[in-house]
């Protein structure tokens, strides 16, 4: 299975949970307090709360239901109802591999990590999610352009692989590469890097014509769709 | 004491004033209104005070006030001495705060209806409710996305401002609708930020940041 993007690094702070999805996986990711990252199925394995709805508590991430506590090995640390118990190693998380490359997190469920080959040095600039298909996207991004500072003006002919759309030149230089999570055929997120010849009222530029092309995108959906 | 709140608990208008007035650290009497199932708040007592039929009502001094960006605005004025929740005197601010108090009322008639109907069977075009929420839930996502690649983690300027008060409690209310925070990361660091402003108060629905306590607590 390809290795999905699920979010940029600086969404996630240390102390914090998030949830993210991977194909039909409900998955949590979490970074701890020393900065341990840690992406699991986003169920508690006590009652089956989402673990995404939890709080991190130094190296552990705690359940909101009854407050069972994780931690980075994925093995249950704490039982907050038995305080006096050490909790069975069998009580456990399902843990799915995570690597953060890129400023971004990318998660397998398969357990191998295929990151494709990027860039250094670009930066994040968001997340946007679309109610529509992968395809729906890529078409309205063809048929808008978006404008650097230097006033070359970008557009989508430029190159596309897997999952990616880098936009500018191949491999080497891009100024801005979109990254695509799919979740469903009725659902898509897009994660934005850009490179650093962009200026902050650039980059603004780029969150508003990620938003152009989502308006483009949505429109495309069949009215028979629309429901889904 | 400060004011005279008339108060349901389960809404996020009321919680508006609650909040701030936590934030701000200053006391205030608290009426309880039967909202649900007793439509107190449309009772001829509460009538002749609030002829709209809404809550919350706020006894301020000698005003009877009934929008809660009124209310928010007093408050800030009244009790605020540092000036940075309604910097009045800065029009570039005032005026982009009162963009979003505007805004926050969409909120309320997108979310807060849809809600409404999710908690209280409210009789709701749910489906006209829940897409045009998305609508208001992806135009915060914008401007904190944008707020946050100028360095800022607020709806307006540098610092929290009543704005991101009036803006809050229906964003953070979204999921009783059945509206995640799923895709919007920026609403998510938003929500906690604002969960962790000093005198912060929960209300069913909003709790507190667990990671702030103590062990043991």
């Amino acid at each position: 299975m390809v290795t999905e993007p699920v979010g940029l690094s600086n969404n996630l702070p240390i102390k914090r949970v998030m949830p993210a999805r991977v194909g039909d996986t409900d998955i949590a990711v979490w970074r701890s307090a020393s900065g341990v990252v840690s992406a699991w199925l986003n169920r508690c394995p006590h009652r089956g709360m989402r673990l995404s709805h939890g709080f991190v508590r130094g190296e552990s991430l705690a359940c909101l239901y009854h407050g069972w506590q994780y931690g980075c090995d994925n093995k249950c640390k704490y039982i907050p109802a038995h305080p006096a118990l050490e909790p069975p190693t069998t009580i456990q998380t399902m843990a799915y591999t995570v690597v953060e490359k890129h400023g971004v997190l990318w998660v397998s469920l398969d357990g191998t990590p295929e990151i494709p080959a990027l860039f250094e040095k670009l930066q994040p600039v968001r997340s946007i999610s679309f109610n529509c298909s992968n395809e729906d996207v890529l078409s309205a991004l063809a048929e808008t352009t978006l404008t650097c500072d230097d006033g070359q003006v970008l557009s989508a002919s430029d190159m596309q692989s897997q999952n990616i759309l880098i936009l500018d030149n191949p491999q080497n230089k891009p100024k801005l590469a979109v990254l695509f999570q799919k979740s469903s055929a009725a659902n898509v997120t897009a994660h934005l890097l850009a490179d650093n010849s962009w200026s902050i009222d650039g980059l603004i530029r780029i969150s508003r014509w990620c938003e152009l092309v989502r308006r483009r995108a949505e429109i495309k959906i069949p009215d028979n769709r629309r429901n889904l | 004491m400060s004011f005279k709140l008339y108060n349901y608990v389960l809404s996020g208008n009321c919680y508006k004033v609650r909040l701030f007035a936590g934030v701000l650290g200053i006391n205030y009497d608290s009426i309880a209104v039967d909202f649900h199932p007793g439509q107190e708040h449309k009772s001829d007592d509460l009538m002749q005070l609030n002829p709209a039929g809404t809550l919350p009502i706020m006894i301020a001094d000698d005003l009877v006030l009934t929008e809660t960006s009124a209310m928010l605005i007093w408050m800030a004025s009244k009790f605020d001495s540092d000036n940075t929740w309604w910097p009045a005197t800065d029009a570039a601010k005032t005026a982009a705060i009162v963009q979003w108090l505007g805004f926050s009322s969409d909120l309320t008639s997108t979310i807060g209806e849809a809600r409404l109907h999710t908690m209280l069977n409210r009789d709701v075009k749910i489906e006209k409710a829940l897409a045009d929420g998305i609508v208001a839930l992806r135009r915060i996502e914008a401007q904190l996305t944008e707020q946050g690649l100028r360095g800022g983690a607020w709806l307006v300027g540098e610092s929290p401002t009543i704005a991101d008060i009036a803006c809050f409690p229906y964003v953070a209310l979204a999921p009783d609708a059945g509206l995640e925070h799923d895709d919007y990361p920026a609403i998510r660091n938003w929500l906690y930020a604002i969960r962790s402003l000093s005198g912060f108060v929960t209300m069913p629905g909003i709790h507190e940041v667990h990671e702030l306590r103590n062990e043991g607590d």
